[in-house]
């Protein structure tokens, strides 16, 4: 990753509403040259419309988008981000190669320097072979592809993507996030929205919870953890009678049937497990997890349903 | 950028052989199902003009220029025919002319009638009922010609019972004609002398033409008419011609009155009898006319439901073209052309040309497999042709347009614009053609592109008028055209919402 001091794009206190409906309530969120930004809430949470803002397609009622375009991308059509919506947004009775041309054009590049860049994406979303395929009969791993595909092909210094991985097998899903990583590393930010926690916590530079249209989390995965469960790691007994005997550092319930401990490291664990030698009677299980991205969402937006 | 969205919808068209083929072959297919019940039918074989008896009044000018304009139409016969000074002989010659089966039609215009005060007037058309198609034209040709006058046209038709007395009369007439034949004789002889001093300066006389002029005659006794579907009680009535027609049933005063045989005719009887003799030795002065057009043209009808049929898949191809707006919105694909360099006018410009010239191309196929296959002469039509198939496309185009950016989904735009169109190809004439329609429904009908649409492609190549006739349809057209266009981009604001 190759993150610069100065963001990229600045959203300052952004507020949106519908009809009365605060979908908005005072954003603000910086994203860096280079980073690859997890963005993710639960269905309503006001990402889609955080996402039209950026865009341009909506207008905060409040508050100032700000993008600043770093100098290696100047010269080219950067100012506006590229998009990728969640559905194949290409034209399906179009040719890859004329989905990619048309899709230039409308960006604003032409000529040689569009063929040049056609070829570019081709090689870079392994298209090349497929270019006179039509749209439609692609499958889709490759349809996917050629989603993001059209929308680089101005060189946009940030990049939209809404649920890229949907659908699409595990080959694929390597293929488009070596993608992405080929792409911030030319210093291009990259902001995904997704549900798929497991690719967030492993794949993404950082992370940003929202519901109820604010953030309500901002970092990297083991801040976001330390703030919202406190330690990370947690180990767990259950006992088949209630235990009778008290255990530094763990709590029971009423009923001392379970007992739970927090470690704020693993190597920690080896001097808990220590004390369970002094035990008359053996937990029936010990369950030993560490916190990840699930828990935390569920800590901070519940779990009730919103929809 | 307006030409990237064209290259789309070219592109998107050319990678889709079954749109293809509905956008272009499914409509001719229609057209020839269409073409074939209609040749064998009221529109069978070649197109003849309309014969049109003219009872029109001499000395007055602004019947003179009704007659000129009419003299110019190619699909058209006129023949002076004159109208006697008294009721009975006027309703008595009418009859005769109708009778006589020389005229399609029988026009009558008043002989006090002024374009200064038109209002008060109606021009009669005559007709036996039997052709409707030749009333429906020449009833639009003089609506045309009288649209801004406020003149009204009617329409009427003569009663059976009406004409089977005046057979009756006619039958008594012509036994009273043997007691004064020398009389009549002497009549037919002072009418060819005097018909050689006023004959038009068109007149065709290979068939006889001429001597029904030779009646003596003054301005007053001269009647303007024509002939159309209407009913008797007007061709009989007391020779006001600007009497209502609402009523059915002959006067008591529309039989002709019984000569008793033996007694002298009156010297206006002995008039008519001559005249209807003439009439009826097909001795009828014909004007010529020159219908370079018509008189090799296989079926000029044809033209007309070919634009019926072309309005009507035209309708429903663009609405299709413009439901790519509602996919685009569904797929996000628009959300990513709106982030790019391209503005909303610029989408919905260049959608709407894309289906604009889609529009064109579809007529354009259409008439251009009319023209090969049923010769409606398209070359020659083609300055008219190109202007109603441009302000039709434009119309259509902008409708979808319009549609597209009221309805939320694709399943909404295909329901209502299924209704919408087939009401308004119904009421149109694009499935039944409007002549044939009540006035109601006539009237009805010019709230709907079809109607106008149809309307100057007939005035093209049916009645093949000038193209400054092409006005009004043009007007409504694209103005209509202009409204929708505007109503889209003020409307289109929702694209931007996602919404």
């Amino acid at each position: 990753m190759t993150v610069e001091n100065q963001p990229i794009l600045t959203l300052q206190s952004v507020r949106k509403s519908y009809r009365g409906r605060a979908a908005l309530q005072g954003i603000s969120l910086q994203l860096y040259p280079g980073e690859l930004l997890g963005f993710f809430g639960p269905n309503g949470a006001g990402k889609t419309t955080m996402i039209r803002c950026i865009c341009g397609l909506l207008k905060p009622d409040e508050g100032s988008i700000t993008l600043r375009i770093p100098d290696s991308f100047q010269g080219s059509r950067a100012d506006r981000p590229g998009l990728v919506p969640q559905n194949l947004a290409v034209y399906p009775d179009l040719t890859v190669q004329q989905n990619l041309e048309v899709f230039g054009r409308l960006e604003g590049v032409r000529g040689a320097v569009l063929q040049q860049r056609i070829d570019e994406v081709l090689d870079w979303s392994a298209l090349n072979d497929r270019r006179r395929s039509l749209a439609r009969t692609l499958s889709g791993g490759m349809q996917r592809r050629l989603n993001i595909a059209c929308s680089v092909l101005h060189r946009p210094a940030v990049l939209l993507l809404d649920e890229p991985t949907v659908g699409v097998d595990p080959q694929s899903r390597e293929r488009i996030y070596a993608m992405m990583q080929e792409l911030t590393a030319t210093g291009t930010a990259v902001l995904l929205t997704t549900h798929q926690l497991e690719e967030v916590e492993t794949r993404c530079d950082r992370i940003v919870v929202m519901d109820h249209g604010q953030i309500v989390a901002d970092g990297q995965l083991p801040q976001l953890v330390t703030a919202s469960l406190g330690l990370p790691h947690r180990v767990e007994l259950s006992f088949q009678q209630p235990c009778a005997v008290e255990l530094r550092e763990f709590e029971f319930d009423e009923q001392r049937l379970t007992a739970v401990c927090r470690l704020s490291s693993m190597q920690q664990l080896p001097g808990v497990l220590e004390v369970l030698q002094n035990l008359p009677e053996a937990p029936q299980s010990i369950n030993v997890r560490s916190f990840g991205l699930q828990d935390v969402f569920l800590a901070l937006t519940g779990r009730s349903l919103r929809e | 950028m307006i030409l990237t969205f064209l290259r789309i919808a070219f592109l998107r068209l050319r990678n889709n052989p079954l749109e293809l083929l509905l956008v272009f072959v499914m409509p001719v297919l229609f057209f020839s199902i269409f073409a074939m019940i209609f040749s064998q039918g009221i529109a069978a074989g070649t197109e003849k003009p309309v014969r049109l008896g003219l009872f029109l009044p001499e000395d007055n000018k602004d019947s003179r220029a009704l007659r000129e304009q009419l003299l110019q139409k190619t699909s058209l016969i006129c023949t002076d025919l004159r109208l006697p000074a008294t009721p009975e002989q006027q309703q008595r010659a009418i009859l005769d002319a109708q009778n006589s089966s020389h005229y399609d039609l029988l026009l009558q215009l008043p002989s006090d009638f002024s374009r200064l005060d038109e209002s008060r007037f109606q021009l009669r058309l005559i007709t036996d009922g039997q052709n409707a198609m030749a009333t429906a034209m020449v009833k639009a040709i003089l609506e045309e010609y009288y649209a801004v006058q406020r003149v009204q046209v009617v329409v009427e038709k003569l009663q059976d019972s009406a004409r089977a007395a005046a057979k009756v009369a006619a039958e008594r007439a012509a036994a009273q004609r043997a007691a004064a034949e020398e009389r009549a004789k002497a009549a037919r002889a002072e009418a060819a002398a005097a018909e050689t001093g006023r004959r038009l300066p068109a007149v065709d006389e290979s068939e006889g033409g001429g001597q029904f002029f030779n009646n003596p005659t003054t301005p007053e006794k001269v009647f303007a008419g024509s002939g159309g579907a209407a009913p008797l009680d007007q061709v009989v009535s007391d020779g006001a011609s600007d009497r209502p027609t609402d009523v059915l049933a002959p006067p008591a005063d529309a039989i002709p009155q019984e000569v008793e045989a033996g007694t002298e005719m009156p010297e206006e009887l002995t008039e008519i009898v001559a005249a209807d003799e003439l009439i009826s030795q097909g001795a009828v002065p014909q004007i010529s006319v020159d219908n370079p057009q018509a008189s090799d043209q296989q079926n000029p009808r044809i033209a007309m439901y070919a634009a019926g049929i072309a309005v009507l898949f035209l309708l429903f191809a663009c609405t299709g073209h413009a439901a790519t707006m509602l996919e685009e919105a569904e797929s996000g694909t628009l959300d990513r052309i709106l982030v790019s360099e391209a503005g909303l006018f610029q989408i919905v410009a260049g959608k709407w040309l894309g289906i604009y010239l889609m529009g064109c191309m579809q007529l354009t196929v259409m008439f251009v497999f009319a023209e090969f296959v049923f010769q409606i002469h398209l070359w020659r039509h083609l300055a008219g042709f190109l202007i109603m198939a441009g302000s039709t496309s434009a119309a259509t185009a902008s409708f979808a347009m319009l549609m597209a950016t009221i309805c939320r989904t694709r399943s909404q735009l295909q329901g209502a614009a299924t209704v919408i169109i087939l009401s308004m190809s119904a009421m149109g004439g694009s499935m039944i053609p409007r002549f044939v329609m009540s006035d109601r429904m006539k009237e009805l009908g010019r709230w709907t592109f079809n109607a106008w649409a149809l309307d100057g492609f007939q005035k093209v190549f049916w009645f093949q008028s000038p193209l400054e006739s092409l006005q009004p349809e043009v007007v409504v057209l694209l103005g209509s055209s202009l409204i929708m266009s505007v109503a889209t981009l003020l409307l289109s604001g929702r694209w931007r919402r996602g919404i």
